[in-house]
């Protein structure tokens, strides 16, 4: 039985700097993944080759038993969706028309959007809680706020997997819990999500399973509670032994007065 | 220690809320489209009433209605003089301003313009280039003029976006240096033309009002060529809006929903081309129409550049005719060019907006 995503002896190199070499991995349908590394290791690369928008050198990334280089681009966005690190606009969008631009892989170039697509585009900003922003122009939102509907672009286009890299940057506290909220109803409602995420603090609870790139092409999954142990971090992120807070039980918030 | 509360300020989180009119709902769109053409119709009937003899409302209105019959003055300043002119407007106007729109959506930047990244110079250039190479040459009706204005404009858009992109984006910056750069290569090779031509004839003086833009009275069979080819852009336009709504949230992510991002850069490149080649080859060099009109839509409309099209096309026309209606009544009775007064109205609103873009909306 194939599994649901699978990297196999996946390469991938910009410009002579090798990013990936022979990565293997599955995700299995239904999980929730947390992809965690230190910076450059390949993680935004290995979510953009998990979307298909870019080719591998050598080895085969398959998603549901097909691979991407025999799949048509079309085909493959009515899959997968990736909710990218960065998004500009440059014009004056209301979130409701960003997020039906989500639809676009199931529309033909003269076609308007039909009943179906209009209840994906509600149900993805329903999914997302920003109903109530629709009429709102995206330039003119919060941090958190555009996140979310970067989520409902991601979600209109009804993807099998969810590819989500960084979510959580830049959100304050409350805004990263309602962003954790988010992905867990998705994962309630079985949307196979693999997310890149910096705050180890935010995965356990979250996410069902840990995918760590370390250094040293070292490549772990497991059960969050197995992954986030001090000695595997300390290592794959080089940091020196419990000086981190995140690797200290007792230095987490709130801090006890010493005095 | 105690922490202080600072007292919370109520300017810097607030966002600055912009009062520019919307009418972003579906429910406006049909009726500010029937506005347009009312209007287009009053401007037309008004502009073909003024000039030099004073023709009135009821004279205008019932001779159009009767088609060219009489053979009095009046008629024949109606259909051979000022019918064409003001028809050319409107063909140059819409054409202008919907290549405009289509390269702003292509470039990602509000700042495009056919004039500004110099696809109205390599079109001029191009059509120069034609008369005087290829006085005769003909491709499907199209004479050279026409044929190679397009061929000049799709090269020097080619040049300017490959000049300017970087990392898959075009910052204002190297689209505003590129395309001044390589528009004023071009609008001085333009006069180099005109000094290299020895008779100093009819091509001379058509060469040169075009590097300032004016629109004369055009022959009926080049109003036909030029009709043809805005219409044949036009209809291109409608499924690249759709496209061009989705380009605006970047290249990857279009790529990644399925668009076939290289093919469609092309497509629009092609359309506004030949738009821009269609308007140049009428009006000559105007510029800062497809700047000014587009922007103005936008601000009513909302940015979905499917219904940014007809309102942009209507809007352009409207623009034209009423500025070339100015340009030959102002000083009268002596004209002056109509890309003189655009430029009068353009380069102000230009320099407007290039301040207020600074402030650019990344996330």
């Amino acid at each position: 039985m194939t599994s649901f995503l699978e990297f196999r002896g996946v390469s991938f190199s910009f410009g002579g700097n090798s990013a990936l070499e022979d990565l293997n991995f599955t995700m299995e349908q239904g999980e929730c993944v947390a992809l965690i590394g230190p910076n450059g290791v390949g993680k935004t690369t290995l979510l953009r080759l998990a979307a298909g928008i870019v080719a591998c050198a050598q080895g085969s990334v398959s998603l549901d038993g097909r691979r991407f280089d025999r799949l048509p681009r079309g085909a493959a966005a009515r899959m997968v969706a990736l909710v990218p690190q960065r998004f500009e606009v440059p014009f004056d969008f209301t979130v409701e028309q960003i997020v039906e631009q989500g639809r676009t892989p199931y529309l033909g170039l003269f076609s308007g959007l039909g009943r179906h697509d209009r209840i994906a585009v509600e149900r993805a900003l329903d999914l997302t809680s920003i109903t109530s922003l629709r009429k709102r122009i995206f330039n003119e939102l919060s941090g958190g706020e555009r996140q979310r509907v970067k989520i409902a672009l991601g979600l209109a286009q009804e993807p099998r997997l969810l590819l989500l890299d960084e979510p959580t940057q830049n959100l304050d506290l409350g805004r990263q819990l309602e962003l954790l909220d988010c992905i867990r109803l998705l994962h309630d409602e079985g949307v196979t999500i693999l997310a890149a995420m910096h705050d180890l603090q935010l995965i356990p609870g979250a996410f069902s399973s840990v995918l760590l790139l370390g250094p040293d092409r070292e490549v772990r999954k497991g059960d969050p509670h197995d992954i986030l142990q001090p000695e595997i971090l300390e290592r794959a992120f080089d940091c020196p032994p419990r000086r981190h807070p995140s690797l200290v039980a007792e230095n987490r918030l709130p801090l006890e007065k010493t005095r | 220690m105690e922490t202080e509360i600072v007292e919370k300020t109520t300017s810097a989180s607030a966002m600055p809320v912009r009062r520019a009119i919307r009418f972003y709902d579906d429910a406006f769109f049909l009726p500010i489209l029937a506005f347009l053409v009312v209007v287009l119709a009053g401007v037309l009937v008004l502009s073909m009433g003024t000039g030099a003899t004073k023709i009135g409302l009821r004279e205008v209105l019932t001779s159009l209605w009767m088609g060219h019959a009489s053979h009095s003055t009046n008629s024949v300043i109606l259909f051979e003089i000022r019918l064409p002119r003001v028809l050319a407007s409107v063909l140059v106007g819409a054409a202008l301003s919907v290549a405009g729109l289509l390269f702003q959506g292509l470039f990602r930047n509000p700042m495009a313009d056919p004039y500004v990244i110099g696809s109205s110079g390599g079109a001029a250039l191009g059509a120069g280039l034609g008369l005087f190479l290829l006085p005769r040459f003909s491709f499907l009706g199209f004479g050279a003029a026409a044929s190679m204005a397009f061929v000049g404009s799709v090269a020097t858009i080619a040049l300017v976006y490959w000049l300017a992109r970087t990392n898959g984006r075009v910052p204002v910056v190297t689209l505003l240096l590129a395309g001044f750069a390589v528009s004023t290569m071009l609008s001085y090779s333009t006069y180099f033309l005109v000094v290299l031509d020895d008779n100093f004839g009819l091509r001379t003086r058509v060469l040169a009002s075009w590097l300032t833009g004016v629109i004369s009275v055009p022959r009926w069979t080049q109003l036909e060529v030029t009709a043809a080819m805005i219409g044949c852009g036009l209809i291109f336009c409608f499924p690249l809006a759709r496209r061009l709504n989705t380009l605006a949230l970047g290249d990857e992510y279009a790529r990644q929903v399925g668009v076939q991002v290289e093919k469609t850069h092309l497509a629009i490149i092609l359309t506004g081309s030949l738009l821009t080649a269609a308007a140049v080859s009428l009006g000559g060099v105007i510029s800062f129409v497809g700047l000014v009109v587009p922007h103005m839509a936008r601000l009513v409309m909302g940015p979905d550049h499917v219904r940014l099209v007809p309102v942009t096309a209507l809007a352009g026309a409207i623009f034209l005719v009423l500025a070339d209606t100015l340009a030959r009544t102002m000083l009268a009775p002596s004209e002056i060019p109509v890309g003189l007064l655009t430029a009068f109205i353009g380069g102000p609103f230009f320099l407007y907006l290039l301040r207020r873009t600074r402030r650019e909306y990344t996330f």
